[in-house]
Protein backbone atom coordinates (compact mmCIF):
# COMPACT_ATOMS: atom_id res chain seq x y z
CA UNK A 1 0.00 0.00 0.00
CA UNK A 2 2.83 2.88 1.07
CA UNK A 3 4.74 1.71 -2.11
CA UNK A 4 1.27 2.85 -4.36
CA UNK A 5 1.10 5.75 -2.40
CA UNK A 6 4.66 6.33 -3.03
CA UNK A 7 4.19 5.85 -6.78
CA UNK A 8 0.79 8.15 -6.87
CA UNK A 9 3.40 10.77 -5.17
CA UNK A 10 5.71 10.54 -8.30
CA UNK A 11 6.35 13.63 -10.70
CA UNK A 12 5.98 11.09 -13.74
CA UNK A 13 5.02 8.06 -14.29
CA UNK A 14 5.39 5.58 -16.65
CA UNK A 15 3.12 6.08 -19.78
CA UNK A 16 2.03 2.95 -19.90
CA UNK A 17 0.78 3.08 -16.28
CA UNK A 18 -1.00 6.41 -16.92
CA UNK A 19 -2.20 4.85 -20.07
CA UNK A 20 -3.70 2.47 -18.24
CA UNK A 21 -5.82 4.81 -16.20
CA UNK A 22 -6.82 6.61 -19.18
CA UNK A 23 -8.09 3.38 -21.04
CA UNK A 24 -10.26 2.75 -17.63
CA UNK A 25 -11.56 6.00 -18.18
CA UNK A 26 -12.61 5.28 -21.91
CA UNK A 27 -14.21 2.37 -20.44
CA UNK A 28 -15.99 4.51 -17.97
CA UNK A 29 -17.32 6.58 -20.10
CA UNK A 30 -18.83 4.21 -22.49
CA UNK A 31 -20.47 2.71 -19.54
CA UNK A 32 -21.65 6.48 -18.93
CA UNK A 33 -22.80 6.95 -22.64
CA UNK A 34 -24.85 3.04 -22.07
CA UNK A 35 -26.25 4.18 -18.53
CA UNK A 36 -27.49 8.13 -19.04
CA UNK A 37 -28.05 7.24 -22.84
CA UNK A 38 -26.69 10.54 -24.27
CA UNK A 39 -25.37 10.32 -27.09
CA UNK A 40 -23.32 13.26 -26.62
CA UNK A 41 -21.21 11.71 -24.34
CA UNK A 42 -17.56 11.11 -25.30
CA UNK A 43 -13.99 11.34 -24.21
CA UNK A 44 -13.17 14.29 -25.97
CA UNK A 45 -11.70 17.99 -25.31
CA UNK A 46 -11.67 20.27 -28.23
CA UNK A 47 -15.71 20.74 -28.56
CA UNK A 48 -15.87 22.08 -25.38
CA UNK A 49 -13.97 24.97 -26.21
CA UNK A 50 -16.17 25.62 -28.96
CA UNK A 51 -19.65 25.27 -27.12
CA UNK A 52 -18.05 27.66 -24.54
CA UNK A 53 -17.21 29.92 -27.39
CA UNK A 54 -20.71 29.07 -29.17
CA UNK A 55 -22.71 29.81 -25.25
CA UNK A 56 -20.20 33.21 -24.95
CA UNK A 57 -21.56 34.62 -28.30
CA UNK A 58 -25.12 33.84 -28.23
CA UNK A 59 -24.68 36.55 -25.33
CA UNK A 60 -23.94 38.97 -27.82
CA UNK A 61 -24.92 37.78 -30.78
CA UNK A 62 -27.89 35.31 -30.53
CA UNK A 63 -29.02 35.35 -34.34
CA UNK A 64 -25.91 34.48 -35.84
CA UNK A 65 -25.33 31.50 -33.27
CA UNK A 66 -29.00 30.18 -33.90
CA UNK A 67 -28.13 30.04 -37.62
CA UNK A 68 -25.18 28.45 -37.66
CA UNK A 69 -25.11 25.21 -38.83
CA UNK A 70 -21.78 23.88 -37.06
CA UNK A 71 -23.38 25.15 -33.81
CA UNK A 72 -27.03 23.71 -34.34
CA UNK A 73 -25.71 20.33 -35.60
CA UNK A 74 -22.20 19.57 -34.79
CA UNK A 75 -21.40 21.26 -31.42
CA UNK A 76 -24.22 22.33 -29.43
CA UNK A 77 -23.27 25.98 -27.96
CA UNK A 78 -24.33 25.50 -23.85
CA UNK A 79 -22.87 23.14 -21.09
CA UNK A 80 -22.54 19.68 -23.26
CA UNK A 81 -20.87 16.70 -21.39
CA UNK A 82 -17.89 17.62 -22.91
CA UNK A 83 -17.55 21.05 -20.98
CA UNK A 84 -18.27 19.39 -17.70
CA UNK A 85 -15.20 16.96 -18.33
CA UNK A 86 -12.73 19.83 -19.37
CA UNK A 87 -12.99 21.27 -15.96
CA UNK A 88 -12.61 17.89 -14.64
CA UNK A 89 -9.52 17.97 -16.71
CA UNK A 90 -7.90 21.01 -15.47
CA UNK A 91 -8.77 20.04 -11.68
CA UNK A 92 -7.49 16.51 -12.34
CA UNK A 93 -3.90 18.08 -13.90
CA UNK A 94 -3.58 20.47 -11.06
CA UNK A 95 -4.09 17.68 -8.72
CA UNK A 96 -1.69 15.39 -10.38
CA UNK A 97 0.77 18.39 -9.55
CA UNK A 98 -0.35 18.88 -6.44
CA UNK A 99 0.20 15.41 -5.53
CA UNK A 100 3.79 15.10 -6.99
CA UNK A 101 4.41 19.20 -5.14
CA UNK A 102 5.50 20.15 -8.19
CA UNK A 103 3.11 22.71 -8.40
CA UNK A 104 3.55 26.38 -9.36
CA UNK A 105 2.46 29.28 -11.68
CA UNK A 106 5.25 29.25 -14.35
CA UNK A 107 5.36 31.34 -17.60
CA UNK A 108 6.29 30.45 -20.75
CA UNK A 109 9.04 30.02 -22.15
CA UNK A 110 9.95 26.21 -21.56
CA UNK A 111 13.17 25.33 -21.06
CA UNK A 112 13.50 23.32 -24.41
CA UNK A 113 11.65 26.33 -26.13
CA UNK A 114 14.77 28.75 -24.99
CA UNK A 115 16.89 26.87 -26.18
CA UNK A 116 15.92 26.28 -29.63
CA UNK A 117 14.15 29.36 -30.31
CA UNK A 118 15.10 32.25 -27.31
CA UNK A 119 13.08 33.36 -24.23
CA UNK A 120 11.09 35.73 -25.67
CA UNK A 121 7.88 35.37 -23.87
CA UNK A 122 5.88 37.56 -26.51
CA UNK A 123 7.56 35.47 -29.40
CA UNK A 124 5.91 32.21 -27.15
CA UNK A 125 2.75 33.66 -26.50
CA UNK A 126 1.86 34.70 -29.81
CA UNK A 127 3.52 31.51 -31.48
CA UNK A 128 0.73 29.74 -28.72
CA UNK A 129 -1.88 31.91 -30.08
CA UNK A 130 -1.58 30.64 -33.48
CA UNK A 131 -0.63 27.35 -32.78
CA UNK A 132 -3.76 26.91 -30.60
CA UNK A 133 -6.55 28.17 -33.69
CA UNK A 134 -4.74 26.02 -35.86
CA UNK A 135 -5.49 23.16 -33.76
CA UNK A 136 -8.87 24.21 -32.69
CA UNK A 137 -9.93 24.76 -36.77
CA UNK A 138 -7.98 21.47 -37.65
CA UNK A 139 -9.85 19.50 -35.15
CA UNK A 140 -13.17 21.46 -36.26
CA UNK A 141 -12.72 19.88 -39.70
CA UNK A 142 -11.51 16.54 -38.83
CA UNK A 143 -14.29 15.81 -36.22
CA UNK A 144 -12.08 15.60 -33.14
CA UNK A 145 -8.88 16.41 -31.58
CA UNK A 146 -6.57 13.91 -30.23
CA UNK A 147 -8.77 12.73 -27.66
CA UNK A 148 -12.29 13.12 -29.03
CA UNK A 149 -10.78 11.53 -32.37
CA UNK A 150 -7.36 9.51 -31.91
CA UNK A 151 -8.29 8.30 -28.69
CA UNK A 152 -11.96 8.09 -28.12
CA UNK A 153 -12.53 7.27 -32.00
CA UNK A 154 -9.38 4.72 -31.83
CA UNK A 155 -10.62 2.57 -28.98
CA UNK A 156 -14.05 1.82 -31.03
CA UNK A 157 -11.87 1.08 -34.17
CA UNK A 158 -13.63 4.39 -35.72
CA UNK A 159 -11.67 4.64 -39.04
CA UNK A 160 -12.16 7.97 -38.84
CA UNK A 161 -9.45 8.06 -36.04
CA UNK A 162 -6.73 6.63 -37.78
CA UNK A 163 -6.76 8.53 -40.87
CA UNK A 164 -6.71 11.42 -38.75
CA UNK A 165 -3.51 10.26 -36.90
CA UNK A 166 -2.17 9.28 -40.12
CA UNK A 167 -2.70 12.60 -41.25
CA UNK A 168 -1.57 14.51 -37.83
CA UNK A 169 1.82 12.29 -37.34
CA UNK A 170 2.11 13.36 -41.29
CA UNK A 171 2.41 17.31 -40.92
CA UNK A 172 3.78 17.25 -36.96
CA UNK A 173 7.15 15.22 -37.96
CA UNK A 174 7.13 17.94 -41.33
CA UNK A 175 6.73 20.64 -39.05
CA UNK A 176 9.35 19.51 -35.88
CA UNK A 177 11.36 19.04 -39.13
CA UNK A 178 11.31 22.39 -40.09
CA UNK A 179 11.85 23.94 -37.09
CA UNK A 180 14.29 22.15 -35.13
CA UNK A 181 15.97 22.15 -38.61
CA UNK A 182 19.83 21.00 -37.65
CA UNK A 183 18.91 20.37 -34.39
CA UNK A 184 16.06 17.68 -35.31
CA UNK B 1 -27.90 17.31 -17.83
CA UNK B 2 -29.02 15.41 -14.84
CA UNK B 3 -26.88 16.01 -11.70
CA UNK B 4 -25.84 12.44 -11.76
CA UNK B 5 -24.68 13.35 -15.56
CA UNK B 6 -22.71 15.87 -14.31
CA UNK B 7 -20.64 14.62 -11.76
CA UNK B 8 -20.10 11.47 -13.72
CA UNK B 9 -18.30 13.73 -16.32
CA UNK B 10 -16.50 15.84 -13.74
CA UNK B 11 -15.08 12.90 -11.87
CA UNK B 12 -13.83 11.24 -15.43
CA UNK B 13 -12.59 14.61 -16.43
CA UNK B 14 -10.48 14.37 -13.12
CA UNK B 15 -9.12 10.88 -13.81
CA UNK B 16 -8.14 11.99 -17.82
CA UNK B 17 -6.11 15.36 -16.52
CA UNK B 18 -4.84 13.18 -13.77
CA UNK B 19 -3.43 10.43 -15.90
CA UNK B 20 -2.42 13.25 -18.95
CA UNK B 21 -0.53 15.08 -16.07
CA UNK B 22 1.18 11.99 -14.80
CA UNK B 23 2.53 10.66 -18.44
CA UNK B 24 4.08 14.29 -18.49
CA UNK B 25 1.99 15.34 -21.27
CA UNK B 26 1.11 19.00 -20.06
CA UNK B 27 4.60 19.68 -21.20
CA UNK B 28 5.75 21.58 -24.70
CA UNK B 29 8.91 18.84 -24.75
CA UNK B 30 6.68 15.99 -24.01
CA UNK B 31 4.60 16.83 -27.31
CA UNK B 32 7.16 18.24 -29.45
CA UNK B 33 9.93 15.11 -28.97
CA UNK B 34 7.36 12.68 -30.09
CA UNK B 35 7.52 14.25 -33.85
CA UNK B 36 11.44 14.45 -33.01
CA UNK B 37 11.51 10.52 -32.25
CA UNK B 38 13.55 11.22 -28.92
CA UNK B 39 10.37 10.50 -26.67
CA UNK B 40 7.95 8.54 -27.41
CA UNK B 41 5.80 9.25 -24.74
CA UNK B 42 2.87 10.60 -26.28
CA UNK B 43 3.07 7.08 -28.24
CA UNK B 44 3.31 4.55 -25.49
CA UNK B 45 0.50 6.43 -23.06
CA UNK B 46 -2.00 6.73 -26.34
CA UNK B 47 -1.24 2.96 -27.86
CA UNK B 48 -1.34 1.77 -23.68
CA UNK B 49 -4.84 3.49 -23.39
CA UNK B 50 -6.61 2.00 -26.78
CA UNK B 51 -5.36 -1.28 -26.23
CA UNK B 52 -6.64 -1.51 -22.59
CA UNK B 53 -10.12 0.24 -23.75
CA UNK B 54 -10.71 -1.84 -26.74
CA UNK B 55 -9.62 -4.86 -24.52
CA UNK B 56 -12.46 -3.93 -22.21
CA UNK B 57 -15.15 -2.00 -24.35
CA UNK B 58 -15.52 -5.19 -26.80
CA UNK B 59 -14.97 -8.15 -24.02
CA UNK B 60 -17.89 -6.06 -21.89
CA UNK B 61 -19.63 -5.67 -25.44
CA UNK B 62 -19.06 -9.25 -25.76
CA UNK B 63 -20.76 -10.01 -22.30
CA UNK B 64 -23.67 -7.90 -22.95
CA UNK B 65 -22.72 -5.34 -20.23
CA UNK B 66 -22.18 -2.19 -22.05
CA UNK B 67 -23.68 -1.05 -25.08
CA UNK B 68 -20.77 0.14 -27.84
CA UNK B 69 -20.89 3.95 -28.28
CA UNK B 70 -21.52 5.57 -31.45
CA UNK B 71 -18.21 6.05 -33.02
CA UNK B 72 -17.15 9.37 -34.34
CA UNK B 73 -17.99 9.79 -38.30
CA UNK B 74 -15.66 8.73 -40.78
CA UNK B 75 -15.38 11.19 -43.61
CA UNK B 76 -11.77 10.67 -45.17
CA UNK B 77 -10.94 13.71 -46.56
CA UNK B 78 -11.95 15.56 -43.74
CA UNK B 79 -10.58 13.53 -41.02
CA UNK B 80 -6.94 13.48 -43.43
CA UNK B 81 -7.36 17.54 -43.72
CA UNK B 82 -8.42 18.13 -40.41
CA UNK B 83 -5.20 15.74 -39.33
CA UNK B 84 -2.98 17.61 -41.69
CA UNK B 85 -3.42 21.13 -39.67
CA UNK B 86 -3.78 19.75 -36.35
CA UNK B 87 -0.43 18.30 -36.82
CA UNK B 88 1.25 21.94 -36.95
CA UNK B 89 -0.14 23.51 -34.48
CA UNK B 90 0.74 20.51 -32.46
CA UNK B 91 4.21 20.07 -33.29
CA UNK B 92 4.59 23.63 -34.07
CA UNK B 93 3.80 24.77 -30.39
CA UNK B 94 3.58 21.47 -28.14
CA UNK B 95 0.12 21.67 -27.29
Amino acid sequence: MKSIIAYIQKDEWSPYIAGVLLGLIGILVAAAATAFRDPAIALGASGAFESIFGGLTRLVASDWVAKNVYFRAVRLPTVTWEVVMLLGVFIGGALGAISSGTWKLRWMPEKQWAEAFGKSRVTRWVLVFIGAILLEYGAGVAGGCTSGLAIWGGLQLAPAAFVFMGGMFATGILTALIVYRRRY
Amino acid sequence: MSVAEIVVALVLGIGFGFALQKAGLTQYHKIVNVFRFTDLAVLKFMMTALIVAMAGLFGLDALGLLALPVPPQTYIVGNLVGGLIFGVGMAGVGI
